[in-house]
């Protein structure tokens, strides 16, 4: 069936893409784990890819719908086992590349945030293997959206922030709860949304910080669990409350915090006719609720 | 199209087929079963012709060609080996204006035999214009292999229930949400599985009890940044469903036809300074456009709620009480990085990226530039090109490095785009020198030293 992506390519009026090559890489973007958001390009890539080097955040609906003719290689990283180290992922996309196959190395949400993505790509560069790079709809995206409100709006914010909740450290297994080196300051603008990626374990450095900076304590908070998935919950608080939240509703991740007014607009989005989503859990959490 | 594709009645009508090959038995299945009465001319048939004629389903009229053959022919089917003959009989039927087939030889004929998948009453047919034979019988195994062969019966046995439907739901548009719900519901799914009876008496059973609603269905659909492939599926199979597109400026015409070719397509602005129509008119709109049963989607390029106002509209629609869908799209930010080879964020760079609109209002600089200039972070401004002086010097003035590089990307991730690199402190005077289109977004911080080792696509 290989050959009928060339069909499939009819469909879709697409710019015309160069042939990707034996040995070449293809690092894309798979979206935040609804399959409806992946785009089209990427579902082009993966029906022709030899090799599939996939992270944990890379949901199995996603997976499923790779050629099955590709070889699987599971670089999930979890933030305490990894499956592949960094250098090790690396390492495998530079070995596979150099035997001739197609690589794609499909990442959760968009791979220039928070995907590591250029540093992967640096190393391609390095070895001489040629690349490309296909966007995704970032987590705080997708989450967002299916939680029915936006990152921006006019009357309450004029910026969005996207932050890894998660310190940056050099060694590879990092536990994350050491203190997170960020401008608190800069953080706790109004009129601001702020998304953490990966912030769960933080979350009363966040709310201690945030208040301290000079974020008001009652700013409306999202906490959301597996967002755009079938399974997703909703959880609505406010920056004082969100660490006891967090433990009252046991949220595990992946779990978005999102910070700004823009929360108070959430309202359940009619799903209606969506094949892939078929229903989302929403919490208001009562003491909290707000009015804008 | 090099060809007209149409279904045309032939029931009755006299085909006419020259030589003696089997080739032409098959063009007789496909004849027959459009009803035509056929004739055949040729001398030494072979076997199956043979018991064709014997049967008497084919009439023979005579051993060899002549031109009055032709008389009260609608159609002309000629497979002779010998191309003296089949020049004629192309001269001929071409100088009557007769539709001709000339088996393998396209040059010589005036209409070409589709690839056909017959579920009558639906009838697919597939064509290569007789430039690749092969794809067209692969294509015609796809589409064979994904319409149920029980399509006929479900469409036979909802033709039956069209007049009790119209009764029951007058307006068109409540009508079609009936039958597209359920075509493809669990009415469809009986048929597919062969309970034809329990089938019929459920939809007998629904007609009626269900009250298709009159309001229509707003979509609010990021578009992404330019390049159609960078659509996402759920956006894709909304643009195919929408009675009605209202579109930006930014969204690119090959995205545009995607819609249905009978959607009406609306563009609502936004050109800078010359809003065709107010956001509030956009609210008004596509409230009114529901309220009349239509399937609305509101197409913008990037996503909706990443400064496209999509918290507005569904604030709108949702006091109106209609129904809408929300669909991220991949946003320029993210487009323009991938395809200019400047990550957001990196490890060693940068821990955060903050995206600030550059759409400043009446030029003021209301926004917290003191807060925007902190180490380690990214800066996305959308819609800055006009506000740039702006940006650049209240960033220098809130004691940004003069140095930062700087990035300006215009019609990111189209054939078109161009990318400017400079400094915070140059980017005034560098812009004067190139001519950037909008729209233009740009990127502020250490990691556009990364384009240089990293670009790949311009």
């Amino acid at each position: 069936m290989g050959k009928l992506i060339s069909f499939q390519r009819l469909e879709t009026p697409g710019y015309v893409e160069p042939e990707w090559q034996a040995g070449e890489v293809a690092l894309v973007g798979a979206g935040p784990g609804d399959p409806g958001l992946l785009t089209l390009r990427a579902y082009h890539l993966m029906q022709q890819a030899d090799v599939v080097v996939f992270d944990r955040l890379v949901s199995a609906d996603i997976m499923a719908m790779v050629t099955s003719k590709a070889t699987r290689i599971d670089a999930g990283k979890s933030c305490k086992k990894h499956v592949l180290t960094q250098d090790r992922t690396n390492e495998v996309l530079v070995e596979q590349a150099r035997m001739g196959k197609k690589v794609l190395r499909l990442k959760g949400g968009d791979p220039y945030i928070f995907g590591r993505g250029g540093e992967e790509v640096e190393v391609l560069i390095a070895a001489g293997i040629r690349f490309r790079v296909v966007p995704g709809i970032t987590s705080a995206q997708g989450c967002t959206t299916y939680a029915g409100f936006p990152l921006t709006h006019r009357d309450y914010a004029q910026s969005v922030t996207f932050v890894t909740g998660h310190r940056q450290s050099s060694a590879e297994d990092s536990d994350g709860r050491e203190a997170l080196d960020l401008n608190w300051k800069s953080l706790a603008t109004s009129a601001h949304t702020v998304v953490f990626y990966m912030g769960l374990g933080n979350a009363e450095t966040i709310t201690t910080e945030m208040i301290r900076a000079g974020r008001a304590s009652s700013t409306p908070v999202a906490l959301i669990e597996r967002g755009t998935r079938p399974e997703q919950r909703t959880v609505i608080t406010d920056l004082l409350s969100m660490p006891e939240a967090i433990i009252r509703n046991s949220l595990q991740p992946p779990t978005m915090i999102v910070v700004g007014e823009v929360v108070a607009i959430a309202r359940q989005q009619t799903i209606q006719d969506n094949d892939l989503v078929p229903g989302i859990e929403f919490h208001q959490e009562d003491s909290t609720r707000l009015r804008l | 199209m090099e060809y007209l594709p149409l279904f045309v009645r032939m029931q009755g009508k006299k085909a006419l087929l020259i030589g003696n090959n089997e080739t032409l038995t098959r063009k007789h299945t496909l004849l027959k079963s459009a009803g035509m009465e056929i004739y055949l001319v040729g001398d030494a048939p072979c076997q199956e012709l043979i018991e064709l004629i014997d049967s008497g389903v084919i009439k023979k009229t005579a051993d060899t060609y002549s031109e009055n053959l032709l008389d009260n022919i609608s159609i002309v089917v000629c497979s002779n080996e010998d191309s003296a003959i089949a020049q004629r009989v192309s001269n001929d039927a071409m100088a009557r204006e007769l539709p001709v087939n000339i088996v393998n030889n396209t040059e010589l004929s005036s209409f070409i035999f589709p690839s056909v998948i017959d579920r009558s009453p639906i009838v697919a047919a597939v064509s290569s214009g007789g430039q690749i034979p092969v794809m067209t019988r692969i294509l015609r195994n796809l589409v064979e292999s994904t319409l149920p062969f029980a399509y006929g019966r479900l469409a036979q046995l909802s033709s039956s229930f069209r007049a009790k439907v119209n009764a029951q739901y007058p307006a068109i548009n409540q009508r079609r949400r009936f039958w597209e719900k359920h075509l493809a519901g669990y009415f469809a799914e009986l048929v597919f599985s062969g309970k034809d009876k329990e089938a019929e008496a459920y939809l007998e059973d629904v007609i009626g009890k269900e009250s298709m609603s009159e309001t229509g269905e707003v979509y609010l659909v990021g578009a992404g940044p330019g390049d159609p492939d960078l659509l996402t599926f759920r956006a894709l199979r909304l643009i195919r469903q929408a009675d009605v597109v209202v579109y930006d400026r930014l969204v690119s015409t090959p995205i545009l036809e995607l819609a249905r070719q009978d959607a009406e397509k609306i563009h609502v602005g936004k050109e800078r300074s010359n809003h065709t129509l107010p956001q509030e008119k956009i609210n008004q709109l596509l409230v009114r456009l529901a309220k009349e049963g239509k399937r609305v989607v509101r197409l913008k390029g990037g996503d909706p709620f990443i400064f496209g106002r999509g918290g507005e509209e569904i604030e709108e629609l949702a006091a109106s009480e209609v129904p809408f869908q929300v669909v991220p799209g991949i946003t320029a930010a993210s487009g323009c990085s991938s395809y200019s080879g400047i990550p957001l964020t990196h490890r060693d760079y940068s821990q955060s990226v903050r995206f600030i609109t550059g759409h400043l209002k009446d030029g003021s600089c209301d926004l917290p530039w003191q807060e925007f200039v902190t180490k380690g972070q990214t800066l996305v401004f959308y819609m800055g090109l006009t506000g740039l002086d702006v940006i650049c010097s209240q960033l220098i003035s809130c004691g940004m490095d003069r140095s930062t590089p700087l990035a300006l990307i215009s019609k990111g991730t189209t054939p078109e785009q161009k990318v400017l690199t400079t400094t915070v402190e140059d980017a005034t005077e560098a812009v004067k020198s190139v001519e950037l289109k909008a729209p233009t977004l740009i990127i502020i911080g250490e990691v556009v030293r990364l384009r240089e080792k990293l670009r790949w696509f311009d």
